[in-house]
């Protein structure tokens, strides 16, 4: 008998208490974040990987103009789709955009979304949304391999990523990720193996793609972390990097530099940002989203934000706003032909082997 | 005869009330969630299949990191408890001049650790910093890449693993009784007979409890393999990280973490086995304060006294260069290069006086203080119990806490939400998933085995015959605790308190699954801010938010630990 009971006892329903307690607030903190429109308000759960940079603040503002209450949940690309797929059985958001196709694939299988028809859908090229109408394309992002001109000139420069395997002047002058989370990273990868398809071979490409894509981590330079890819490509240590087509501008005028840009035979990757409808199942109303979608995707919307953050609209309507450069790059370069339903369904198995078997 | 049986019945009941509330929490929380996301990662298909073994053992890089991160661990426990005790005698036990700014200087690891700390020490030693810089002027022919593999990330985490030494040790040689040594010294031991025989005893239960802590992060090491460890010391932390963040891949990851909980639980267990047999100190009933030893041999004194300073220097400079840079922009930070130009207070303006800024931070501080708190509060009287009653169904109880330790974060959040996603019987039909008590339940699971482990020692390394002499002057239970035994184990308590809090305060990997959307904390608006991927000069105000957690971190350990272990050590 040498308990202390009080003492213990209190401490014991201190644990549960404030567990309960919590669950209880919350359920009246849920109510709030119904999307239903109360007040007159049209409050909706955005979810995005694509607001940083102060995308989010303008969208909030702007759409508030236009009579919409924002609440942006922003995350990168590979932590979105998680949470998306995990919240499955109970929904947070109403509208989920950024993430790109392969992503809205994967939603779609588990099935995330609803299908819906926004307004603009005449003004995006054809045949450039999902036919079943589950997602549609936003913005468009181009990855480019890039390379410093105080080290090359266009004739020196790589023509392809091949050249970078092929010829050993380019040894330990590339620079190759360390990870293949991003978006970004994982589309210079398939963008490459996707020249081997072979059903036979393993995980859908031949044996001549795998030992190509071996061969283009074992001779570029594996850039640590904490170190900057951009900042070796501007002192010219690594002189071969690549980027996305918005992220130039940016790295241009950060590092000081001038980059140029090598557009393949075959094309470029393309990584087209989409946007849905989640579907939260017990009889929704998507009224409000769709009200959301039809706004943001319009040639309007779409073009002030092309103009204010040098993105690549694909609404046609908006991409006489898109700057210069992005113009320039979108001439410039041409779209790499590729399957995206072959990809979304292999890209994770493709990423796990190049992790365990060539990292 | 009555009252026995009164008080007999009593304490039955109240014993099956904690059992039952222990057990329901730890099947809830610990058990369920877990079970649950195992279940899907290794059923998958619908059967359960060895591919995922077959994979590991045939990618020679997993192995290969699964070996490093072994060696790493054990590595650690011998170079990080040399430097702990050496730091503890240097500001505790010795007479050290200069001590108190000694002391200082060695308790920055407290507040900064992760990327940071490691960039920090990349500007000294890495390969355009400024040691490296220094000592290419003066050796032409040396390697500027020279800080890198396994020796660079020994180097860097045997000084920035040194925090539980600083805290715990100090504590536990400040409860040394003046009286054995000063009978020691009368008996005509040596200084060094005195250190081996009669101080470092006394240290190791906490000890033989940090080396396990050690262990622990040495198996789960990642930033410092990731920055300094290059292409041939990799290790598992950062393939586990990934794995679990892909779906298909998360078998991988899964069983990566079980297979690294194993082994530390394996250790665990020696080291309980080791405790059960007891390492009592019988020492006197009414203790001395100890009084800081000169080293009377002047060659020694010197010694001492250099590698202090040595020591010194290695802890503040990286700390001093990341405080420097957080003023200047990325380009500056990205090439280590110093100068008036890139000089600007831009960074900091544009996050404090952001109106949306302070909001994170209430939010953080909130959840983490609430989780401190709880953790701590609950973890004091499961401890007990299990210092108490030391029998089977404390020992399972012990291991189930130690649960966490078996499942990466990633995993164990995504647990809880599908399985809280919907109504469930066990937690009376509440859903968790878009509350604000997911995130906080998911904060306290993870704090678990790190705090059980510090205050199971704390208990430890107390003299129960305290306890017994209090009864018998007639003490109850309730008034021993708060008298005797709390202030016994309350610096211990308070310092966990403060790294529990601080450790929160910007996590990211748990929160990103679970936070509230209308309650957005820190680490989500860091990480959204200073991802490469989307901002420009996200290493630039990655630094500005870790020089802002600095503050708040020591802010936190001068009002919790600072000021409270010189009140509370009296004893």
């Amino acid at each position: 008998m040498r308990v202390k009971k009080p003492l213990l006892l209190v401490m014991a329903f201190m644990l549960v208490a404030s567990i309960l307690v919590g669950c209880m607030n919350n359920d009246s903190t849920k109510k709030d974040t119904a999307t239903d429109t109360k007040d007159g308000k049209k409050s909706l759960i955005v979810y995005s990987n694509s607001v940083s940079d102060g995308r989010g603040d303008w969208l909030t503002k702007k759409a508030a103009e236009a009579g919409f209450e924002l609440k942006i949940v922003e995350a990168g690309g590979g932590d979105l789709l998680n949470r998306l797929v995990s919240e499955k059985n109970n929904p947070l958001g109403d509208v989920v955009f950024g993430l790109n196709q392969m992503n809205f694939e994967t939603l779609k299988a588990n099935d995330i979304l609803v299908p819906y028809e926004p307004k603009w859908t005449a003004e995006i090229p054809e045949g450039s949304s999902d036919k079943d109408k589950f997602y549609y394309p936003l913005v468009e992002q181009r990855i480019i391999m890039i390379y410093n001109k105080d080290v090359y000139t266009e004739e020196t420069a790589p023509k392809d990523w091949t050249d970078l395997i092929e010829n050993e002047e380019f040894e330990g002058k590339y620079h190759v990720p360390g990870n293949l989370g991003g978006g970004t990273n994982r589309s210079v990868i398939y963008g490459m193996l996707m020249r081997h398809v072979d059903k036979n071979g393993g995980l859908g490409i031949s044996e001549e793609g795998w030992k190509e894509i071996k061969a283009f981590f074992d001779n570029g330079y594996k850039t640590p972390e904490g170190e900057d890819a951009n900042a070796n490509l501007a002192s010219g240590k690594v002189p071969i990097s690549f980027t996305y087509s918005s992220g130039l501008p940016g790295i241009e005028e950060e590092f000081g530099f001038e980059a140029g840009i090598v557009s393949p035979e075959v094309g470029v990757p393309t990584t087209v940002e989409q946007v849905g409808i989640i579907n939260k199942r017990k009889d929704q109303d998507t009224a409000v989203a769709e009200e959301f979608i039809n706004w943001f995707g319009s040639a309007e919307v779409q073009g002030a934000w092309a103009e204010q953050f040098g993105s690549l609209p694909v609404n046609t309507k908006a991409v006489a706003k898109a700057s210069d450069k992005m113009k320039q790059i979108g001439e410039n370069t041409k779209i790499q032909d590729m399957d995206y339903t072959f990809i979304s369904e292999h890209i994770d198995d493709w990423v796990e082997k190049i992790e365990l078997e060539i990292f | 005869m009555k009252k026995f049986i009164n008080v007999h019945v009593h304490n039955k009941i109240y014993l099956w009330l904690v059992g039952i509330i222990l057990t329901w929490f730890i099947a809830a929380f610990l058990v369920l969630p877990n079970v649950n996301i195992l279940y899907t990662t290794f059923f998958a298909d619908g059967a359960f299949s060895l591919e995922p073994f077959q994979k590991l053992i045939s990618s020679k890089r997993a192995m290969n990191s699964l070996l490093n991160s072994f060696i790493l661990g054990i590595t650690l426990v011998i170079t990080v408890n040399i430097t702990g005790v050496f730091l503890v005698l240097v500001t505790d036990y010795f007479a050290i001049k200069g001590a108190k700014i000694l002391r200082l200087v060695y308790f920055t690891t407290m507040i900064y650790g992760g990327l940071i700390l490691v960039s920090g020490y990349q500007f000294i030693y890495g390969n355009s910093g400024f040691l490296t810089t220094a000592l290419v002027k003066i050796f032409p022919t040396m390697n500027p890449d020279w800080f890198v593999g396994y020796p660079a990330v020994v180097f860097v985490m045997t000084f920035a693993c040194t925090t539980n030494h600083i805290i715990f040790l100090s504590n536990a040689i400040k409860s040394i009784d003046y009286q054995i040594v000063e009978a020691a010294k009368n008996m005509g031991a040596s200084p060094w007979q005195i250190l081996i025989k009669v101080v470092l005893p006394v240290l190791r239960p906490v000890l033989t409890t940090l080396s396990v802590l050690l262990f622990a992060s040495g198996l789960g090491a990642m930033s410092a393999p990731l920055i300094v460890g290059g292409k041939d010391f990799q290790t598992i932390s950062p393939m586990i990280l990934t794995f679990a963040n892909s779906m298909s891949s998360r078998d991988l990851a899964a069983l990566l973490a079980i297979f690294l909980g194993v082994s530390q639980i394996a250790l665990l267990y020696f080291i309980t086995r080791a405790e059960k047999k007891g390492f009592y100190m019988s020492v006197s009933k009414v203790k001395t304060r100890i009084e800081k030893q000169k080293i009377e041999n002047k060659a020694t004194n010197f010694i001492v006294h250099f590698f202090a300073y040595v020591l010194f220097a290695i802890y503040v400079l990286p700390i001093m260069t990341v405080i420097i840079f957080s003023f200047t922009d990325t380009y500056s930070i990205s090439t280590g290069t110093l100068s008036w130009e890139h000089f600007t207070l831009d960074n900091y303006i544009k996050i404090l006086t952001d109106a949306s800024s302070y909001e994170p931070f209430v939010i953080s501080i909130i959840y983490s203080g609430l989780t401190a708190i709880i953790v701590v509060a609950a973890m004091l009287f499961i401890a007990r119990i299990i210092h108490k009653y030391n029998n089977k169904l404390t020992t399972s109880l012990e291991y189930s806490f130690h649960i966490p330790w078996l499942i990466p974060g990633i995993l164990m959040a995504l647990g809880l939400i599908i399985t809280y996603d919907k109504p469930m019987p066990i937690l009376g039909n509440i859903v968790l998933t878009g509350t604000l008590s997911l995130l906080l339940i998911a904060y306290v699971i993870e704090k678990i085995p790190f705090t059980l482990r510090i205050l199971k020692a704390a208990y430890y390394s107390f003299d129960s015959s305290l306890e017994d002499a209090a009864k018998n002057l007639g003490a109850g239970s309730f008034y021993t605790f708060v008298r005797v035994i709390l202030p016994i184990v309350l610096p211990t308590t308070l310092a966990i308190l403060a790294l529990n809090f601080n450790s929160l305060l910007a996590d990211y990997d748990l929160t990103v699954f679970l936070y509230h959307p209308l309650y957005q904390p820190l680490g989500i608006v860091i990480r959204n801010n200073t991802d490469p991927t989307a901002s420009i000069d996200a290493k630039a105000m990655n630094f500005v938010y870790s020089v802002i957690l600095m503050a708040i971190s020591a802010v936190v350990i001068y009002f919790i630990y600072g000021r409270g272990s010189k009140k509370k050590n009296i004893l």
